[in-house]
């Protein structure tokens, strides 16, 4: 009798969770995106906490949306994660009865827009206070001497791990696992790369590159095959005929050389990499869309929809979309795992950001000095465990919804 | 059944030109590497007469390489020819104002109106013959030497004969002595009334004279809309063959004839591999459904498929391709043959190329022999509980005919039209796989031309690609025809 009382999206989900190849995949994903997004909690050469005579700083936290601290963009948004995870949890847990998940999601994506706006702010001079949020004065280990007259009275809380995922360690290149690093007196427990960057914390940080371009890619292309699919299959006709042409056109069109060229020409850039795999990924989809949106053209409501009047939009967005969203799930999670192997395969032929530390990237060097194992394995270990742990997730998305390959 | 390949390829017409256009629209995205020397040198302190030659040799390449890549023309739509007095004037004038204002922002100006090449020197020359527009004459002059000269390169060599290269070369050479008379005023020529324009523009008029010829425009500006743009410069050469390659010093499809048919021969034995693999498995899969062989099957194929290729192929290039402290490799690490393979015997030959292609073809087929026999057993299975099959077990039909007179033929259908789906797949599989073993085939060519941006060579093997790509989809559909018995009734 419970399960009358269920939607339709509860079912499914009971039907999920209870299988153990989806715990698996749910439970291997979450870690590597906790590990990516808490990266500079885990592996920085920034204190935690630090209290001296001035009084009690949180450095690790201010350089989060320090300008000058993180490098890349898309480190905004996985600290902007990091900051507002625990109280988006905390509120679900909370408030789930108060408010309706849209409103939650909603708001969440309001404040995490405001925050963003304010770091776009340039630094803000003047008073001591204000300067505290934004100054550019990493707590380094270092610095224990140099920034406080008696070095003895700090106090400081370091991360497990206090490399930089950017510093480079002069005469260690391509150390084996677990060497001693003599200037910190802490070891490379991963090893570290032909500049002498330590792989545990390249590890850490390159999570963040693989899960956004994975999901922004997937995002694009999923946004635009199913606009794409809901328009040729609802309009039908010369639209569709139209549609599929082009649609054959892309589906014909070899994905890889073709970002490959983009990528060469305007710039090795993880956003330009992003968009293009959006936007030649997208076929699939809107083939996949089409043919839903096809056999819910004979529905009913549809033509309920229609004797009321409803705008053509309304009844594809509104009304038939949700109906086709279970298919649109599963290719969602499969898109994922592929567009971090695109990434991933990418950086791994050299065409990847130079600067930013990717998974890829590692094997790149990896398989340019063959004779270091673990610049293959490790990354090559994480690359597996991601797109395994999705594609888990994927093939019980579709056992529990039931739907055709 | 021929109505229908006929059918099919046509479609692929608009596919390729498609394909085409789309290509050559991301090569224009690359923007030529901009020098502030080209617009004589970049202290002006000390522009002596070393400094505005060495600007005007820099140009000279810089417009040579623009002309290679044919980014001196528009990309589609060629409307230079339209260009006529009033609007040079303007141009003009607003080169004369923008001068000393910032560099780099007269340089693009500069350049832009440098790369109209021969289709500027008609209201140039009519701006130098008219008396009322003497402040304009000096900026005038210097374009009318920039835009009249023709840029040679090595290609060159080989389009033009000899004695059309002869004449290009004199008339150049014409247009350099007159330069270099004015080099001292180069960059004054831009700023000031220049007082000795008078002879400058005698020079310059007797020299149009003479080569009034080549430089006329006005009959020719209709048909430069369409026929003198970047692609349709591109598209000749491509047709004829004479896309020329900078980095490899030769032409691109003599680069790629070397090339394509190790590339082609790797695919053909993958896919041949896979399938012959796939198929048996997924059947063997599907018909003892639920048992421990089908379960560990499904699992290690499950894993396989989420197994990157190219972390497989390093490994494989780590631990079996590389020497280490206990002995020797047991295979090589680059290449498809030994470097002394010319002189082995036909068997020997044949030996050692198996044995060099042996990793590769590894790596280049499993990724997509584990999806084949995954889709095989879903497909088979679903086939297996259909409607028919329960229909021919009650009238007590063999089982090994259901399977493989019903039931597989039917799912071969779908399989095609996967296969088909899979061939475009194949492409990042081989470049990576080409990339780890050095393989010299298509895909690693085409990695070095991306590399060193060569695009002349990005879009000769990106063309070819895309053909073997054509042709593949087009034996898909052949296939296609030939499982599928509807299509062949529909087609007669």
């Amino acid at each position: 009798m419970a399960d009358t009382q269920m939607s339709p999206m509860q079912l499914v989900w009971r039907r999920f969770i209870a299988k153990r190849s989806a715990k698996i995949g749910m439970w291997s994903a979450l870690v590597i995106f906790l590990t990516g997004t808490y990266a500079p909690f885990i592996a920085s050469e920034i204190a935690l906490i630090w209290w001296d005579e001035n009084g009690l700083q949180f450095p690790a936290f201010a350089s989060l949306f320090n300008r000058l601290e993180y490098v890349h963009r898309h480190d905004l948004l996985f600290n902007l994660i990091a900051l507002l995870l625990p109280i988006m949890v905390l509120a679900g847990v909370f408030l789930r009865k108060k408010f309706k998940l849209g409103n939650m999601v909603l708001s969440c994506i309001g404040i995490l827009t405001a925050i963003w706006i304010v770091c776009q702010l340039p630094l803000i001079p003047g008073q001591d206070r204000m300067r505290a949020l934004w100054d550019n004065r990493p707590l380094a280990q270092e610095d224990i001497g140099n920034y406080t007259k008696n070095p003895d009275k700090v106090f400081a809380i370091f991360p497990i791990v206090t490399h930089g995922f950017e510093q480079t360690y002069q005469g260690a290149n391509l150390k084996a696992p677990f060497t001693m690093n003599e200037k910190t007196s802490q070891r490379f427990w991963m090893g570290t790369d032909v500049r002498g960057r330590d792989v545990l914390v390249r590890m850490l940080y390159g999570a963040r590159i693989s899960l956004t371009v994975g999901l922004v890619a997937t995002g694009i292309s999923l946004i635009i095959g199913t606009i794409f699919g809901a328009l040729s299959g609802y309009f039908g006709g010369w639209v569709d005929l139209l549609m599929q042409r082009m649609v054959e056109v892309m589906m014909s069109f070899p994905t890889f050389p073709l970002v490959m060229v983009v990528v060469a020409m305007t710039g090795r850039n993880v956003f330009i990499m992003m968009a293009v795999i959006g936007l030649t990924g997208w076929a699939g989809t809107a083939r996949l869309v089409r043919g839903e949106f096809l056999a819910q053209m004979n529905r009913d409501y549809v033509l309920a929809g229609r004797s009321m009047g409803l705008p053509g939009w309304r009844i594809m967005f509104r009304h038939v979309l949700p109906n086709v969203s279970a298919p649109l799930l599963i290719a969602a999670t499969f898109g994922i795992a592929g567009s971090v192997g695109a990434e991933s395969g990418l950086a791994f032929i050299g065409l990847g950001d130079a600067n930013a530390p990717s998974w890829g990237d590692l094997m790149n060097q990896g398989r340019q000095n063959i004779k270091y194992a673990w610049l293959i394995y490790i990354p090559g270990i994480a690359i597996f465990t991601i797109i395994t742990a999705l594609n888990l997730m994927g093939e019980s998305l579709r056992e529990a919804m039931d739907v055709k390959s | 059944m021929l109505a229908y390949l006929i059918r099919r390829v046509l479609w692929m017409i608009p596919t390729f030109l498609i394909i085409l256009i789309i290509n050559f629209g991301i090569l224009r995205l690359q923007r030529p590497p901009l020098s502030y020397e080209m617009s004589g040198g970049q202290s002006q302190e000390e522009a002596g007469s070393r400094d505005a030659e060495k600007g005007q040799a820099n140009l000279k390449n810089h417009l040579g390489r623009l002309k290679r890549t044919g980014n001196n023309l528009p990309s589609l739509i060629n409307l230079r020819g339209f260009v006529d007095k009033d609007d040079m004037i303007e141009i003009l004038e607003d080169l004369q104002s923008k001068t000393g204002v910032k560099e780099s922002e007269r340089y693009e100006q500069e350049l832009e109106l440098m790369i109209s090449g021969h289709m500027s020197v008609e209201p140039l020359v009519e701006i130098l013959k008219d008396e009322s527009l003497k402040s304009l004459h000096g900026p005038a002059s210097q374009a009318f030497m920039m835009c009249a000269y023709t840029p040679l390169n090595y290609e060159d060599r080989f389009e033009y004969s000899s004695e059309e290269l002869g004449e290009i070369q004199l008339r150049n050479k014409s247009l350099a002595d007159m330069a270099i008379n004015y080099t001292n005023e180069i960059d004054k020529a831009f700023k000031v009334d220049d007082e000795n324009y008078e002879s400058k523009r005698e020079n310059i008029l007797n020299y149009y004279q003479r080569h009034q010829s080549i430089y006329v425009q006005s009959e020719r500006r209709w048909g430069a809309i369409f026929g003198d743009t970047g692609f349709m410069v591109f598209m000749g050469k491509l047709f004829t063959g004479k896309l020329w390659s900078e980095t490899k010093k030769r032409y691109v499809f003599e680069v790629i004839a070397e090339r394509w048919q190790v590339t082609l021969w790797l695919n053909i034995f993958s896919i041949m591999i896979a399938w012959g693999i796939a198929i048996p498995l997924g059947i063997r899969s599907a018909r003892q459904k639920g048992t421990l062989e089908d379960k560990t099957t499904t699992n290690i194929l499950f894993f396989l498929w989420s197994l990157p290729s190219f972390f497989i192929g390093s490994l494989l290039l780590h631990h079996l391709c590389t020497d280490s402290s206990t002995g020797a490799a047991l295979f090589p690490h680059r290449g498809l043959s030994s470097d002394d393979s010319l002189w082995y015997g036909t068997l020997r030959y044949l030996l050692d190329i198996a044995y060099h292609g042996l990793l590769p073809l590894i790596v280049l087929t499993y990724a997509s022999f584990t999806v084949l026999s995954r889709y095989m057993r879903s497909n088979l299975l679903e086939q297996l509980n259909a409607d028919y099959v329960r229909t021919a077990r009650a009238k007590g039909a063999n089982e090994d005919k259901i399977v493989y007179g019903h039931s597989l033929r039917n799912s071969m259908i779908t399989m095609v039209t996967l296969g088909a789906g899979l061939i475009s797949e194949l492409f990042a599989g081989f470049i990576i796989v080409e990339t780890i073993f050095t393989i010299p085939g298509l895909g690693l060519l085409l990695l070095d031309a991306v590399l060193q941006e060569d695009a002349p060579l990005v879009m000769g093997s990106a063309v070819i690609s895309v053909t073997l790509l054509m042709v593949g989809f087009l034996i898909a559909d052949v296939l296609y025809a030939v499982v599928d018995p509807r299509i062949r009734s529909q087609y007669g």
